[in-house]
């Protein structure tokens, strides 16, 4: 079987005619896309001073917590109060926690901003 | 004549004239449901897949910058959708007994049609680089540069993936018609 069998099999295929209700199925699919109002966009403008308070407040509590657990007066009011989150600040510190934290801070954000870029192309 | 009509029809939908689109839409319409018929042997879905093409191109047809025909960006964008489409819910999860045969005719010979119907078999089953590369190859009559602008791939890159698809479907056809069964269900 050479080039020229495969290019007459394939200029053998059949083609077909849209059934008659084609376009008016189209059109109508666009007039009642057209006739509903637009999704009323997320306000990053306005949410943007909060995200952004957030982030920082993420970081300095992460860095707070790793530049001053080493002080005992802080150590043990924070495992009086949330012996929980002493003992994650702990473990973190044992695994360098800080880089593991800054590592996914900047996963999400590459992951938010790629998936923003995509969904502005679509 | 053609691409100063579908310019003219892109101008009067983007000023507020939806009707215009109709135009367009009849003047497409079989070229965009064979396309998607030639991806996935299904006469309904090809319907479905080519009314969401139109309706995607209505959406971003403000994107349309002119620098090419508006036949080459209407294919490009209905390809990309198909070959989504076509990776989200493959071609072959559609008995090949069920695919119809668009208009059986009497004058074809029983050899020509086991021959399609192995054909498509063999379409269906390749790598879908290959498989998009022939099948937009060939809906364009064999034009490279057409098929490269549909497909958004250097021409360079279509021709070797053309070359390479053709060999593996040279093999794939070989098997399926030596094969006694092949004329019959897979």
């Amino acid at each position: 079987m050479n080039q020229e069998d495969l290019d007459r099999m394939f200029s053998r295929q059949e083609n077909i005619v849209p059934s008659s209700g084609f376009v008016g199925g189209v059109m109508n699919a666009i007039e009642c896309e057209a006739s509903t109002p637009p999704p009323i966009p997320f306000p990053w403008k306005r949410a943007l001073p909060g995200f952004v308070a957030w982030l920082i407040a993420l970081v300095s509590f992460v860095y707070l917590a790793f530049a001053h657990f080493d002080a005992s007066s802080t150590r043990l009011a924070l495992a009086r109060t949330a012996p929980m989150l002493a003992a994650i600040i702990d473990g973190l510190k044992a695994v360098d926690g800080a880089w593991i934290a800054v590592a996914l801070l900047v996963s999400a954000a590459s992951v938010f901003f790629s998936m923003r870029m995509v969904g502005a192309r679509l | 004549m053609g691409a100063r009509d579908d310019e003219a029809d892109v101008e009067r939908v983007l000023a507020g004239e939806l009707g215009a689109f109709e135009h367009i839409v009849r003047r497409w319409q079989g070229p965009l449901v064979n396309l998607a018929f030639r991806f996935c042997h299904d006469r309904s879905r090809a319907e479905d897949m080519a009314q969401e093409a139109f309706l995607r191109a209505w959406r971003a047809l403000s994107q349309w910058r002119k620098d090419a025909a508006f036949s080459t960006w209407l294919f490009a964008l209905a390809t990309n959708l198909y070959r989504s489409e076509l990776r989200r819910i493959p071609a072959n999860t559609v008995a090949l007994e069920d695919i119809a045969e668009p208009r059986a005719s009497a004058t074809r010979s029983l050899e020509e049609q086991d021959r399609d119907r192995a054909l498509k078999r063999a379409i269906l089953g390749l790598p879908p680089k290959y498989r998009d590369a022939l099948i937009v190859f060939y809906f364009h009559s064999q034009d490279i540069p057409s098929a490269a602008r549909s497909l958004g791939v250097p021409e360079g890159t279509l021709k070797a993936r053309l070359s390479r698809g053709r060999d593996i479907l040279r093999n794939k056809l070989q098997t399926l018609l030596a094969k006694p069964g092949a004329k019959e269900a897979p």
